[in-house]
């Protein structure tokens, strides 16, 4: 628990809250001020609009613990205030509302685009707007009401002279001096060369992924390594063996992706075609952490890659459902895919030549790809071998 | 909806802060403007054990005038941004990114810091500051250390930060009077994460030409040679774009590629008109 001493309404207000309560339920269920709506919790729909400090903020992704020393206004605080009173008279004759749920957000997003803007356009209200859903006006009353109240302002007061923006120039065109841009991506990725991407969606739901990357050993050693299941988890940056024999393999994977941890338990089913030198794993899985379930399969073959080197062709379908493919887009878990593979790739690698430095080295087991952590990881080892000593 | 349990820790200043982040080595998230991390715990994506609340860290606040650069908290909002118009000459472009990221109600909160370490692909701070050529300030417990904004993101929601780093402040270089600027972005809907950008800046007096695409499955891409082009006052075809694409946004499909190929060419015309 920790103790905070805010003002709500005006009103002083000392309550122990638990870090993780958001302040939307702080305000309706401690401070009984139900007049703070909830909609989808996650900063989107603007149902729970208030003021924080002077300024409308979403309370839904706020939490109360961090509000302390704070003046807070929600909806029941604008009973005496003016220009509510002129919002709430508008909002009425303009039928700005039906079952009233999105009103308190949309008021107190209202009264701040009147004080702010108070010169804007049917345009720019509609634009000011785009944070709070309606389901049942249409929106068309609402953005009158405000008009409405924005024009009896106006006449109230002179109009000011609308100045012109000076000309600019007309663009003078110039030779750009070569600038090298900074690489945005991490050196351990430039050996796993990736072939021509192929995006078809295979399946309808599933995302595809073709990638392909150079180990330089024969087919016939990395078509033997790849049967190697132990050695494949090792070099896979986050998985962990449980159980496995030639064709089952049931085991764990943990990826980081930024603040998101998930730790997906799963089995595959393993198939190799000795003539074709390919394979094909299909599995599924799920991570009770972030309620998100995945399914997908890869396969793989080889192929000789000048002398003594293969070139690995990948291609990767999955479908992600639950929490985590809410979240996030398709491109996210796709980039994530495609940084496995070059981690996978640099590990093979470095595995199978340990005589040459290793790129970011092989995380250690159970530790997820976090790629931030690898790449500084690689950057304190260089200097520290440069300066002869730990960083 | 509700966040799973965590701790709360609100630190004085910058050193009790990143101490704080590396002594729960890894279980602890710096908490901003919380208008990311919010969501991510609500919908328990993310479950630290800890949140160290910066947000009203002081050193984090300032908007400074660096002689060349505009020096910009990491802690700054975006609404502070957007309506310092007029006030960031040279930094204009700064302004308008600002305007177009999400909802008043949200940019009153998020920062750019937390913008930048979140690093999501579709997200705007990443782009922008990277065409700015805009250089990040970065501080652990021990050292602190700049790396341009081009290079902090790795991946999506991936960055160079350690654990117990933060993001103290950018530098944004100066743009001369003659320097252009273009910024596109297709939304569904205004104020939503877009699904192709592009960001332009060029600076006859500074000889800089940079061009970045974003809103692809990992970082920000730059796009050199397109923007060695739009210098030299060429506005390039969409498949001559497409091309350029090509090789840096991979896994697109055809109309994802036409839609970045027509985000980059309408930054590119914005930056040779306006
Ligand atoms: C409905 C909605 C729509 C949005 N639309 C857009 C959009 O169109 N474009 C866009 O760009 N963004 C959009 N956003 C995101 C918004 O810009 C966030 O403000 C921003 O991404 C995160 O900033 P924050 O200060 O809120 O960070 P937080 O949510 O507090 O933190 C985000 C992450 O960054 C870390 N962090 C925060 N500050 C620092 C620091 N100084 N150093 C190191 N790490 C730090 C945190 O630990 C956390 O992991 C949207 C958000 C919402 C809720
Ligand atoms: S409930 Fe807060 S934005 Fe939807
Ligand atoms: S009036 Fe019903 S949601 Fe707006």
């Amino acid at each position: 628990m920790t103790t905070i001493d805010l003002t709500v309404n005006g009103r002083s207000v000392t309550a122990a809250v638990e870090p993780r309560q958001h302040l939307a339920d702080f305000l309706r269920e401690h401070l009984r001020l139900t007049g703070t709506h909830l909609g989808c919790e996650h900063g989107v729909c603007g149902a729970c609009t208030i003021e924080m400090d002077g300024m409308p903020a979403r309370s839904c992704i706020a939490f109360a613990a961090a509000c302390d020393g704070m003046s807070l206004r929600t909806i029941e605080g604008f009973d005496e205030d003016p220009l509510m009173a002129e919002l709430r008279e508008a909002f009425s004759a303009e039928h700005a509302l039906q079952c009233g749920f999105c009103t308190p957000g949309m008021l107190v997003t209202a009264h701040d685009i009147v004080q702010r803007l108070p010169d804007a356009d049917e345009k720019r209200i509609r634009l000011e707007l785009a944070g709070n859903l309606c389901r049942c006006t249409g929106y068309a009353g609402i953005v009158n009401a405000i008009k409405r109240v924005l024009a009896a302002r106006k006449a109230g007061r002179t109009a000011s002279a609308a100045v012109a923006a000076p000309a600019a120039a007309p663009f003078v065109p110039f030779a750009a001096a070569a600038s090298a841009p900074a690489a945005a991506t991490p050196p351990a990725f430039a050996r796993a060369s990736a072939g021509e991407p192929g995006l078809a969606a295979a399946k309808a739901g599933w995302t595809e992924l073709v990638e392909s990357f150079v180990v330089r050993r024969p087919p016939a050693e990395v078509w033997r390594i790849l049967g190697d299941l132990p050695m494949i988890a090792a070099c896979l940056p986050g998985a962990e063996l449980d159980e496995h024999d030639a064709r089952n393999v049931k085991g764990r994977m943990r990826v980081k992706v930024g603040p998101i941890a998930a730790a997906f338990a799963g089995a595959a089913t393993i198939e190799r075609d000795e003539a074709r030198m390919a394979g094909t794993v299909r599995g599924a899985g799920s991570d009770g952490a972030t309620g998100s379930r995945t399914r997908g399969e890869v396969e793989y073959a080889l192929q000789a890659d000048g002398a003594g080197a293969t070139r690995v062709a990948v291609t990767i379908r999955y479908s992600l459902q639950g929490a985590l493919a809410q979240f996030s887009r398709s491109n996210v878990a796709r980039d994530l895919a495609r940084r496995l593979i070059g981690q996978f790739a640099a590990n093979l690698d470095a595995r199978l030549d340990p005589g040459r430095a290793a790129a970011p080295g092989p995380a250690a087991p159970g530790e997820g790809l976090d790629l931030g952590r690898l790449v500084w990881a690689w950057i304190k080892d260089r200097l520290a071998r440069l300066f002869g000593r730990n960083v | 909806m509700k966040a799973a349990s965590f701790d709360y820790a609100r630190p004085r200043d910058l050193g009790e802060a990143t101490r704080l982040l590396a002594q729960a080595a890894g279980a602890a998230k710096a908490l901003a403007g919380g208008q990311s991390l919010g969501p991510m715990l609500n919908l328990r994506l993310a479950r630290p054990a800890l949140l160290v609340d910066i947000a009203r860290l002081e050193s984090l606040h300032a908007i400074a005038d660096g002689g060349d650069h505009w020096l910009i908290g990491a802690g700054v909002t975006h609404a502070r941004l957007e309506d310092a118009s007029g006030a960031l000459p040279g930094a204009e472009m700064l302004c308008h990114v600002a305007h177009g990221i999400a909802y008043r109600a949200v940019r009153n909160r998020g920062t750019v810091g937390g913008s930048l370490a979140h690093a999501d692909p579709a997200a705007d701070w990443p782009l922008a500051l990277a065409a700015l050529d805009a250089t990040a300030e970065i501080a652990g417990p021990k050292f602190a250390r700049r790396t341009p904004v081009a290079a902090l993101m790795t991946g999506a929601f991936t960055t160079v930060l350690a654990d117990d780093e933060l993001i103290v402040s950018v530098a944004v270089p100066k743009a001369s009077p003659q320097a252009r600027w273009g910024y596109y972005k297709f939304c569904r809907k205004p104020g939503e994460f877009p699904d192709a950008s592009a960001a332009v800046v060029l600076d006859p007096a500074r000889k800089v030409a940079r061009l970045y695409a974003g809103a692809l499955d990992g970082p920000p891409q730059a796009l050199p040679a397109l923007a060695a082009a739009a210098a030299a006052g060429t506005v390039p075809s969409l498949d001559d774009i497409e091309a350029a694409l090509a090789p840096v946004a991979r896994g697109l499909d055809d109309i994802d590629r036409r839609l970045h190929a027509v985000a980059v060419q309408r930054a590119l015309k914005q930056a040779i008109a306006r």
